[in-house]
């Protein structure tokens, strides 16, 4: 479950930032490190919580620093709607 | 009975900075910073402040009125977060220098960038209500931003280029000629959230992610709740433009993207075309100025009248944003007539005049505006300091800051 997230994760990154697309970068990279910026952040949680149709304020990710974090905060945010 | 805007003009400054060579100086990553959208910014010179910008923003538009007109105005609403003071209103001075009757209501309003926005609803409120048929309201939205420093952080690189100065007056009544506002549709959400705040005078601070976060939950919100409160409302069909809150023009093309995605399912190739067509004509003004807080969205719609095909009568939907946060989505419709009088204001032509600064003037300014703080007591402005600007003033019948006298601020007509 956490795998496919980041799996999403990951292509929605290489999706607004196309010079991703065959680089090799792991899931604690941070997204200001992968050249994102706060626009392609915004758009990165946007089009996250769009594809596994999370419907929750956007607000609530903006800690997230990395993939790995995202996915995370996503599971967790998940959980407590259960 | 119709309400909404019946005159309009802007006045943004007299001196600007090509954004591209203040990213250059900054060492701004370029490589994305064009997707940013940005072309010019507004410098406020130290003969500038939110009173003067919002007094030559009117002068115009009173000009042409008659003396019953003019005496027929009977609120003055100034809307900003450049407050010069904690108690004194901006509007008493506005009011003074405009020369209109003391039987009018004088007051400020503050919420961020929605000040603008909170202002002209309740313009739009007085005339609906009829309490004083025939009245008008001068509205004016004016903010500055006085760089004091420069910020050397990357969550900071992209406030530093879109920070503007400049103000936006408007005559509210029932005689709508500019923008005649639909009754009713409005669409608001707001949330205690901390974005984007001025903790101190003359200081911003904030998480630039966070405030573009929570822009873009209310542009989605704000529609879905105008959607409920007017039947069949359809993010694309029902709107010939759109005029977002612009601080600057990627955060507005984000916000378009993911709304036309999530409203009408719409696919990239589509959206950029329709960005084109219904989102573009409105930043124009915004480019060139940069973020002028509660003036921006209005700032956003005179460019859209500006530069929009109005040969048939078009709705316009308008989304305003103000950290902390505020936020309204609403509707009006222009005519070809609208467009006609607003060109006559030559706005274009007035951003065209301003003087383009080299990036050691700018940095002078800079230097300059730490002796121009708030609270200040005493205080003499030097018109020579920046003498190639103030040539773009000079002479031109403008009003200008020339001193502070016991915390009382003076201006003078050039």
């Amino acid at each position: 479950m956490q795998e496919e997230l980041k799996g999403i994760i990951r292509e929605n990154l290489i999706e607004i930032i196309p010079e991703l697309e065959g680089e090799d970068f792991t899931n604690d990279e941070t997204f200001v490190d992968l050249g994102a910026n706060s626009l392609d952040r915004g758009e990165l949680i946007t089009l996250t919580l769009e594809t596994i149709e999370l419907e929750i304020s956007r607000i609530e990710f903006v800690k997230a620093k990395t993939i790995n974090e995202l996915a995370d905060l996503i599971a967790e945010k998940r959980q407590a709607l259960v | 009975m119709k309400a909404g805007i019946e005159a309009m003009n802007i006045y943004c400054g007299s001196a600007a900075i090509n954004v591209q060579d203040l990213a250059k100086r900054r060492n701004l990553d370029n490589e994305r910073f064009e997707n940013l959208l940005m072309k010019e910014k507004t410098v406020p010179m130290p003969y500038e402040d939110p009173v003067s910008n919002a007094v030559n923003a009117a002068k115009p538009i009173l000009d042409r009125m008659s003396a019953d007109e003019k005496s027929s105005i009977d609120m003055v609403i100034t809307c900003t977060e450049s407050g010069l003071d904690f108690g004194k209103s901006l509007s008493t001075y506005v009011h003074h220098y405009l020369e209109l009757e003391k039987n009018c209501r004088l007051f400020e309003m503050k919420n961020a960038c929605y000040s603008g926005t909170a202002g002209f609803q309740m313009a739009v409120n007085f005339i609906f209500s009829q309490v004083a048929p025939g009245k008008k309201v001068l509205l004016i939205c004016t903010d500055i931003t006085r760089m004091s420093v420069v910020e050397g952080l990357s969550e900071l690189a992209f406030a530093e280029p879109s920070s503007g100065s400049g103000a936006v007056a408007m005559i509210v009544s029932d005689n709508p000629l500019i923008l005649e506002v639909d009754k009713g549709a409005n669409g608001y959400y707001g949330y205690e959230v901390m974005d984007s705040c001025r903790p101190i005078p003359d200081h911003e601070a904030g998480n630039a992610d966070l405030s573009l976060l929570s822009y873009l939950d209310c542009c989605e919100n704000t529609f879905k709740e105008y959607q409920k409160r007017v039947e069949d409302a359809d993010y694309e069909s029902s709107f010939d433009y759109l005029v977002y809150h612009t601080p600057f023009g990627g955060m507005v093309k984000g916000a378009h993207r993911t709304n036309m995605r999530k409203f009408k399912r719409a696919k990239p190739v589509a959206i950029e075309a329709d960005f084109q067509n219904r989102v573009e004509p409105s930043l124009r003004y915004c480019q060139r100025v940069g973020n002028i807080m509660g003036a921006t969205s209005h700032l956003a719609l005179a460019s859209a009248i500006d530069n929009g095909d109005f040969s048939q009568p078009k709705r316009l939907g308008i989304f305003s944003y103000g950290s902390g946060c505020s936020s309204e989505f609403y509707s009006g419709v222009v005519t070809a007539k609208s467009q006609e009088i607003l060109k006559s204001y030559e706005l274009e032509k007035h951003l065209n005049d301003r003087y383009v600064m080299t990036m050691d003037e700018y940095d002078e300014s800079i230097r300059t505006n730490k002796d121009i703080r708030f609270g200040q007591r005493d205080l003499k402005i030097d018109f020579d300091r920046f003498p190639k600007p103030f040539k773009h003033v000079k002479g031109k019948n403008k009003l200008v800051f020339s001193a502070i006298k016991e915390f009382h601020r003076e201006y003078e007509w050039v």
